[in-house]
């Protein structure tokens, strides 16, 4: 049932090793799905092309949200979750077979639902906020996917209370599958919130309740929708902390400090929800501000340590290797070569620069007023979920390719690239749609010149610009993650074997000698650090200063 | 170490100086960012309001229509024109796929907007001021404006209601 | 050896409780985000009559 790994030393469980690799597989066979859709998006919203008719964009939008947001991400957590729970604490699968059934629920809901949409029956957006209808089978194929995905993250939880009774690891649980841990706990929480709403509207659906309420509906589906981007959030930064240790060797400077912050996530994250529900009719200020502090920032202030965490364990561990010059030397010798660090290092720096600045604003009760539903929202949220998770995740399978599907990189100075295309892609793409939505450029819009309405209006023509930006940025990040599929789809099934160490391209990094301190562990990192928020707090009063100057209401 | 069990005693190792500085002034931005959305309902002119009235489709539609008839000043594109006396309740109504009506307000001055949807949400996009919220079916959103500036401003769609969402454009009209 | 024995701390205990945390983690949401939230919704007054009356009359 076991073998042992030549290269990390590791005990493998191989019936968690199929189950793995075969998770993985769909998660690659769902981005490209979404990549395809992305670049039917990308031609249409730039209306210079104005690429599909109108039916299928919404079609192709939805198709986008569902196998890029949630079948890529839920598939690829799920390989993450068994890898961490079986294979990093050398213990075994807790039950293979439901890992099967698990697997089979989840593939049979993507097909539903794959099905349902590009026939045409489930035009309604990932979000598909009732009174807005699908057809009954898209419904059920979603709920068979988060049951699934459910059914994994219980196997999780399984695997480590025996791992735990069968001490396979001391009292405390590696970093890295602490933080899976934390997204687990999320996971279980969003999708009990998946169920409570789309089981009703699963019904409704086939005429069985009479109807679901506008409100409700939105609010319980957030608790779906949002949480879920936490689950994300909390399994990449798990992804930046073990591509710290495998490729520079470095370790959070403070274990404490990271698993509190982890568990400020567990406490405050999952309510942040009510970010979608901001300038929504129903709720009061008062649940608003609450929840959308996150309870008053603890989350944030997670995000934050996590910030300097991270980087702070790689500058450390350069530092102890002689790396001491300056205040940057660490950095300019860090593993650039080595794929899975730059792309962990991109993620990190797309995420706080441009996923967290903008979220930050974006979730405050009173600013959201100048960007809901406007093109900065998905501009923000490429910036994390795209720039950040789905990079860290790219970066964790030039490690899963030869350690757990035992296969050489193929095309490996392709694959140097990939991570800088595909980083400066959604970089370029996520700052010009947040510039659109800025002057008031909708999202899930067809047509921003409004032929066919009463009226018309023409946008600010400065966002021509900003549109030849979002084509230009759009496509590059579509071909660096093409890049990405090419590599990783090839090395699987026609790469050469991986037969021991000798084979290996990407060092995994033995431990840097033991350090001696003098005053500051991190100084590189503290600048960098005190940019961030500097750019953050600028960022934050211009969005203040103009909202001061809009129309008055209350 | 991510990948191994942690050092033993990895519990009372002390947090280094600059991990503990910049842990200080994150705790400081994160609090006072609480206490400043609380403070700006206090002081800040531009809020979410606290009023939100169950209605239905029907009702909320016999009350536009009655609203309409009682200030109409005449028609645009078909869409009827409305020019309500300020400090007045005002009535705004999305629907598959128009905003009824147009509305003629004066600068300076403040209605209170009753706002909701007969059939799918819809979102209130006002440009180019940039103001957005949400419309729904069954809640009528009480939103105080007060236009601080004149002259024409659309109301976009931003929430997706069907394949003619896109022709989904209102009008206000601000005079001095 | 025997003296250097400490009792592990109540937060490294918490810390180390998985199942604690997911207890934790899914009250908290329930309550602060999904019932509070819902309770506001269901309470919702309807349209004052006053308002109605002006407009619609005696209808
Ligand atoms: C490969 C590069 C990608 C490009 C060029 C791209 C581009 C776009 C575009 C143009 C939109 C449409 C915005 C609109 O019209 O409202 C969009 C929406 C979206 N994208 Fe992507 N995307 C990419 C990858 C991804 C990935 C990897 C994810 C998830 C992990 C993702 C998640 C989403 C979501 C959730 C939406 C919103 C859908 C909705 O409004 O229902 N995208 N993207
Ligand atoms: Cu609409």
């Amino acid at each position: 049932m076991f073998r042992t790994c030549d290269i990390t030393g590791l005990k493998v469980d191989t019936r968690a090793e199929r189950l793995i690799q075969l998770n993985a597989v769909m998660a690659v066979v769902s981005l490209l799905i979404g990549v395809i859709a992305a670049l039917l998006l990308v031609l249409t919203r730039w209306q210079v092309v104005h690429l599909l008719p109108v039916d299928w964009y919404y079609r192709v939008l939805t198709l986008h949200g569902l196998n890029a947001l949630i079948f890529w991400i839920v598939f690829f957590e799920i390989v993450g979750l068994y890898f961490g729970s079986t294979v990093v604490l050398n213990s075994r699968m807790s039950s293979p077979k439901f890992g099967w059934l698990a697997l089979i629920l989840m593939v049979l809901g993507f097909l539903l639902v794959n099905a349902t949409i590009l026939t045409g029956n489930a035009d309604v957006l990932m979000t598909s906020y009732a009174p807005l209808q699908a057809h009954p089978l898209y419904y059920l194929g979603v709920i068979l996917f988060a049951v699934g995905a459910l059914i994994g993250v219980f196997l999780f939880f399984a695997n480590l209370l025996i791992a735990r009774k069968e001490r396979t690891y001391g009292d405390s649980l590696p970093l890295f599958t602490f933080g899976l841990v934390a997204a687990a706990i999320i996971a279980t929480l969003t999708l009990a919130s998946g169920a409570i709403i789309y089981i009703p509207t699963l019904l409704w659906s086939l005429g069985i309740i009479k109807s679901i309420d506008a409100g409700v509906y939105k609010l319980v589906w957030w608790g779906l929708g949002h949480s879920s981007q936490q689950i994300n959030v909390t399994a990449m930064i798990a992804v930046w902390y073990l591509g710290a240790f495998l490729t520079v060797g470095g370790t959070s400077i403070n274990e404490k400090v990271s698993r509190l912050a982890f568990v400020f996530y567990v406490i405050g994250i999952n309510v942040a929800s009510a970010h979608h529900l901001l300038v929504d009719p129903g709720p009061s200020p008062a649940w608003k501000v609450f929840n959308t502090s996150y309870i008053m920032y603890i989350a944030v202030l997670a995000s934050m340590i996590h910030a300097f965490a991270v980087p702070s364990a790689v500058e450390s561990a350069q530092r102890r290797r002689g790396f001491t010059k300056g205040l940057f030397d660490w950095l300019k010798n860090a593993p650039w070569g080595n794929p899975a660090f730059s792309a962990v290092f991109l993620s990190i720096i797309i995420f706080g620069f441009i996923g967290g600045v903008t979220g930050v604003v974006n979730g405050m009760e009173q600013t959201n007023i100048i960007v809901h539903n406007t093109l900065s929202i998905p501009g923000h949220f490429k910036g994390t979920v795209v720039g950040g998770t789905t990079l860290a995740f790219m970066g964790a399978t030039y490690y899963l390719i030869p350690l757990i599907f035992r296969k050489k990189i193929a095309f490996f100075s392709l694959a140097k690239l990939q991570p800088w295309v595909f980083g400066l892609g959604i970089a370029v793409l996520a700052v010009s749609m947040y510039i659109l939505g800025a002057f008031g450029v909708p999202r899930r819009h067809y047509d921003i010149t409004f032929s066919g309405g009463p009226f018309t209006y023409t946008f600010n023509p400065a966002t021509d610009f900003f549109w030849v930006l979002f084509a230009l940025g759009g496509i590059t990040a579509v071909v660096g993650a093409l890049m990405w599929i090419l590599i990783v789809v090839y090395s699987v099934f026609l790469g050469e074997p991986v037969r021991g160490p000798q084979d290996m391209q990407l060092q995994i990094a033995p431990p840097p000698p033991p350090k001696e301190n003098h005053g500051f562990e991190a100084p590189g990192t503290l600048t960098l650090t005190l940019l961030f928020m500097g750019v953050f707090l600028v960022f934050l009063l211009l969005n203040w200063g103009w909202l001061a100057a809009m129309w008055e209401v209350r | 170490m991510a990948l191994l069990p942690p050092e033993e005693g990895w519990y009372y190792k002390k947090v280094a100086r600059d991990e503990k500085m910049w842990i200080a002034i994150a705790l400081v931005v994160c609090l006072t960012l609480f206490f400043w959305m609380v403070v700006w309902h206090v002081y800040g002119r531009q809020n979410p309001s606290f009023t939100t009235y169950r209605t239905t489709p029907q009702e909320f539609n016999a009350l536009t229509q009655a609203f309409i008839e009682k200030y109409k000043t005449g028609e645009m594109n078909g869409i009827p024109v409305v020019e309500p006396p300020p400090n007045s309740d005002v009535f705004l109504l999305g629907k598959m796929w128009r905003w009824e009506p147009v509305l003629v307000l004066k600068k300076g001055q403040e209605y209170r907007f009753h706002i909701s949807s007969l059939d799918l949400l819809h979102g209130f996009s006002l440009q180019p001021v940039n103001m957005n919220f949400m419309v729904y079916p069954g809640y009528d959103y009480v939103l105080t404006f007060r236009p601080t500036s004149a002259g024409e401003f659309a109301i976009v769609c931003n929430e997706f209601c069907g394949v003619g969402h896109h022709t989904m454009i209102g009008k206000i009209i601000v005079k001095e | 050896m025997e003296e250097k024995e400490r009792k592990t701390p109540f937060l490294q205990l918490v810390l180390d409780d998985f199942m604690f945390l997911l207890f934790l983690g899914v009250t908290i949401y329930a309550v602060s985000y999904l019932i509070w939230g819902l309770i506001e919704l269901a309470w919702l007054s309807p349209i004052p009559a006053e308002l109605k009356q002006s407009l619609l009359g005696g209808k």
